[in-house]
C-alpha cells in the first residue's frame, strides 16, 4: 500500500472476509482518494461488507485496511470518531424528539451533552428540519427520517460521510432535498462522501469518482468522467423532422446508424470527417437541432462492468 | 429558500474519551424511562419503606436518649422483646440489622418491579428499531454498550436500595447518643451498599440478557416474571413439602392402635417441625436446598449474611428464657439457614450464564443480513 496517507481518503489492500461458505470479500484491493465516492454493485456484491470493514464493525479473514491513514484493525475507535455513517436501516429510537436523537448521537460520539444539543440543533437547521425537531421520530415521513440519519452523522463534523442507500423509498421531492445535502457536503464543505447505491443517477448527481464491485471484487474504479470517456466517430444526432431518409443516406454511406427515442446514434465510418453530417442533412433539407460526440453513460460502465465479470465467471 | 442554503457550520469542540462514554447510554436511558407516570409512582412508593427505616434508625437513637415518644412508638414494633428496650444501645446494632433486613426485604420486591418496567425494552427495543449500528458505527465498545445499558438498571436499582440505605444511616447516626455507635454499624452499612449493588448487578445483568434474547420487550418482561415469580411459587412449594415430610421424621404419622385410643401426636405447624428440626442440630434445616430454587431467596440469603441479620436475630433470641422459645424464634424469624454461598454460588452462575447470553447475542454486526 503506498502512496502519501494525506492523499487516501481509504485503502484496503487483499481484504478478504467470508461468512461460513460465502465470501463477501474476495482479496479487495482498492486505493480511493478524498472527495465524493459512488459505490455501486448489484446485490451481494460486497458493498455493505465493505462498508462495514471500513467502519471495523466487522473483522476481515485476510488483508489490511486503512482508512484516513489509520489501521482498522488497531484503531477502530479514532476511526470511527472520524466517521460519520448513515445506515441504511430505519433504526431510530422510537419515543424521542428529533432533536434528542440528533444530540444522543452526538455523545455518543463523545461529544459534552450541551455541545451536543446545539450542535444538535445547528445541524437540524442544516438538513431543513427545524419545524419539525421537536416531533417525535416515529411521525416522521421517510425524507424526514433519513435527513434526520444524516443530521445525526454529521453532528461531529466526520471527515468521511458514509451513506448507505440514502434515497432508498423516499418521493423524488425528498430523494433530491437527501441528494442535494450530500452534493454540498461533498462539494462545499470539505467532507468526503462515501455514496453506496443502486440508483446510478443519484451517484452521478453527487459523486467525482466511482467504485462498482461484483462479486466482492473490483470490477471498475475511477472518475466518473474519465470514465464516461468520449466514443471517437460516434455522434448523437437530433433533427427537426423525421430523418428516415437521412439515415439511409448515411447508412449507404457506410454509417452505423441507431434510434434511441428521438435521437440518432451515428457510428462514422473510420477516417470519415463529422462535415458528412451536415452534408447529408443539407442534401434531405434537415436542420440538426443537436449535434454532439457521443460518451458512455454511468449506467453503460456499470452495465458492461458487470457483464465482464459475468462472462468471466 | 433551498434547504442548503441555510450554511453548515464546522465544529471544533473537543471529543471526550472512551472511559466514561457509557454514562451517555445511561443518561440518555434513565431520561427515556422516567417519561414513564408509571414508573415514577413505583419510585414513590419504593421510598415510602426507606422513610420507615429513616424513622425507625431516629427513633432508636431518641429511645437511647431515654425519649418517652420513641418508646411508644418501638412498641408497635412486633419483633421487640422487653428486654431489647430495656437496654437499647447494648442492642443497637442488632436492632439496625433487624431494620435494613426488613427495609431490604420489602425493598427487594419494590427492585423486581422497577426492572418489570425499566428493563425488558433495554436491548430488545434496540434490536427491534435495528438500532446497534447507530452505536457501533460510532466509538463504542460492546462493553461500554453493555455497561450503559447496565447502568440505567443500577441507577433505578440504587435510587430505592443503597441511597436510602445510606441517608437512613445518616440520620441513625445524627439521632444517636454518641458516635461508637460507628463502630459498632459502620459493617452494617458497607453491607448494605454492598448488598445494594448487588442485587442490581445482579438483577440488572439477568433483565439484560433476557433482553437481548427478543425483539419483543413484552415476552421479555412474561419471563422476567417467571423467574421471579414462578421460581418463588415452585421453591415455596418444594420447601412446604420438605418441612411436611420433616414433620413425619420427628413425629411420625399414628399407628393403627393409636389410632384406635385416639392418642397420636397433635398435629404441628410448620414453625414447630422447623424448631424441631432445630432441636437436633445446631444449624436449622441446614441442609434443604428448594430455596435455591427461588432467585429471590438466594438474593436474600446473601443479603442475610451481609447485614447479618440471622446473627442479629440470634442475640435477640439469647433474651428468651426457654431453649424451645428460642428455636420457636429463630425458626420463625430467622430466615433460611442453608450456607450463603450455596446462594452466592446460584447466584455466581446466573451472572456468569448472562455473560454468556449477552456475549452470544449481541456480536456487533458480524452476520450476514
Amino acid at each position: 500500500m503506498s502512496g502519501n496517507a494525506a492523499s487516501i481518503l481509504f485503502a484496503l489492500e487483499k481484504v478478504t472476509k467470508t461468512y461460513g461458505a460465502i465470501t463477501a470479500l474476495d482479496e479487495l484491493s482498492v486505493c480511493v482518494p478524498p472527495g465524493a465516492i459512488g459505490l455501486l454493485g448489484p446485490n451481494g456484491s460486497g458493498k455493505t461488507t465493505m462498508i462495514r470493514t471500513l467502519l471495523g464493525l466487522i473483522p476481515a479473514n485476510g488483508g489490511r485496511a486503512r482508512v484516513l491513514g489509520m489501521d482498522v484493525r488497531r484503531r477502530q475507535l479514532d476511526i470511527r470518531r472520524l466517521i460519520g455513517f448513515v445506515p441504511e436501516d430505519e433504526c431510530l429510537f422510537p419515543g424521542v424528539a428529533g432533536v434528542e436523537f440528533v444530540a444522543y448521537a452526538g455523545e455518543l460520539v463523545g461529544m459534552p451533552a450541551r455541545d451536543a444539543m446545539q450542535r444538535a440543533h445547528e445541524v437540524l437547521d442544516y438538513v431543513g428540519l427545524t419545524e419539525v425537531r421537536y416531533r417525535q421520530v416515529e411521525s416522521y415521513s421517510a425524507g424526514m427520517k433519513q435527513r434526520l440519519k444524516l443530521a445525526a452523522a454529521i453532528i461531529h463534523d466526520p471527515k468521511l460521510l458514509i451513506l448507505d442507500e440514502p434515497t432508498n423509498g423516499m418521493d423524488p421531492a425528498g430523494r433530491k432535498d437527501m441528494l442535494a445535502l450530500a452534493h454540498d457536503l461533498a462539494h462545499h464543505k470539505n467532507m468526503s462522501v462515501l455514496f453506496s447505491s443502486h440508483l446510478l443517477p443519484d451517484v452521478e448527481a453527487v459523486c467525482d469518482h466511482i467504485i462498482v464491485l461484483g462479486a466482492g471484487q473490483l470490477l471498475v474504479q475511477g472518475n466518473i468522467r474519465e470514465l464516461k470517456a468520449v466514443h471517437p466517430g460516434s455522434f448523437e444526432v437530433r433533427l427537426k423532422e423525421d430523418g428516415t431518409s437521412f439515415s439511409q443516406q448515411l447508412t449507404d454511406l457506410g454509417c452505423a446508424v441507431q434510434r434511441r427515442g428521438d435521437m440518432l446514434l451515428i457510428q462514422i465510418p473510420s477516417g470519415a470527417a463529422p462535415a458528412m453530417l451536415w452534408q447529408a442533412a443539407a442534401a434531405h433539407q434537415q436542420q440538426i437541432r443537436h449535434l454532439r460526440s457521443q460518451r458512455s453513460t454511468l449506467e453503460e460502465v456499470f452495465l458492461n462492468a458487470v457483464e465482464r465479470t459475468s462472462c468471466q465467471l | 429558500m433551498p434547504i442548503i442554503d441555510q450554511g453548515y457550520q464546522h465544529w471544533s469542540g473537543r471529543l471526550t474519551g472512551h472511559r466514561w462514554r457509557w454514562l451517555a447510554i445511561t443518561r440518555h436511558g434513565v431520561k427515556i424511562a422516567m417519561r414513564s407516570y408509571f414508573l415514577r409512582y413505583v419510585l414513590l412508593a419504593a421510598w415510602v419503606p426507606a422513610l420507615v427505616l429513616v424513622t425507625t434508625l431516629s427513633a432508636w437513637g431518641l429511645l437511647e436518649r431515654k425519649s418517652k415518644m420513641a418508646r411508644t412508638f418501638i412498641q408497635f414494633m412486633q419483633f421487640m422483646n422487653p428486654g431489647v428496650v430495656a437496654d437499647p444501645r447494648h442492642y443497637c446494632g442488632a436492632v439496625w440489622r433487624l431494620a435494613y433486613g426488613y427495609f431490604f426485604h420489602v425493598e427487594l420486591f419494590f427492585a423486581m418491579i422497577l426492572i418489570l418496567i425499566v428493563g425488558p425494552g433495554l436491548i430488545s427495543r434496540d434490536l427491534r428499531v435495528n438500532a446497534l449500528p447507530l452505536y457501533f458505527s460510532r466509538p463504542l465498545r460492546r462493553v461500554d454498550y453493555f455497561l450503559g445499558k447496565l447502568g440505567v438498571v443500577v441507577t433505578f436499582l440504587g435510587m430505592v436500595l443503597i441511597v436510602p440505605a445510606v441517608i437512613a444511616y445518616i440520620f441513625g447516626l445524627l439521632f444517636s447518643v454518641d458516635l461508637t455507635v460507628v463502630r459498632d454499624t459502620f459493617g452494617l452499612l458497607i453491607g448494605a451498599v454492598a448488598y445494594g449493588l448487588l442485587i442490581s448487578v445482579s438483577a440488572g445483568m439477568l433483565i439484560l440478557a433476557l433482553s437481548a434474547l427478543g425483539r419483543n420487550s413484552r415476552y421479555v418482561a412474561l419471563l422476567w416474571l417467571g423467574l421471579w415469580f414462578v421460581s418463588s411459587v415452585v421453591s415455596s412449594v418444594l420447601t412446604a413439602v420438605h418441612h411436611q415430610q420433616q414433620r413425619y421424621v420427628y413425629h411420625p404419622p399414628p399407628t393403627s392402635s393409636e389410632l384406635m385410643t385416639r392418642q397420636g401426636p397433635k398435629p404441628l405447624t410448620m414453625n414447630d417441625a422447623a424448631a424441631s428440626t432445630a432441636k437436633k442440630s445446631d444449624v436449622p434445616v441446614s441442609r434443604n436446598w428448594r430455596a435455591l430454587l427461588s432467585y429471590t431467596t438466594n438474593l436474600s440469603r446473601v443479603g442475610a449474611k451481609l447485614l447479618g441479620t440471622n446473627a442479629a436475630w440470634k442475640q435477640i433470641s439469647l433474651l428468651e428464657p426457654t431453649a424451645s422459645g428460642r428455636h420457636r424464634l429463630l425458626a420463625r424469624f430467622g430466615g433460611p439457614w442453608y450456607p450463603w454461598y450455596w446462594s452466592a454460588i446460584v447466584l455466581a452462575g446466573l451472572l456468569g450464564l448472562s455473560l454468556c447470553v449477552l456475549n452470544l447475542s449481541i456480536r456487533t454486526l458480524d452476520r450476514l443480513k
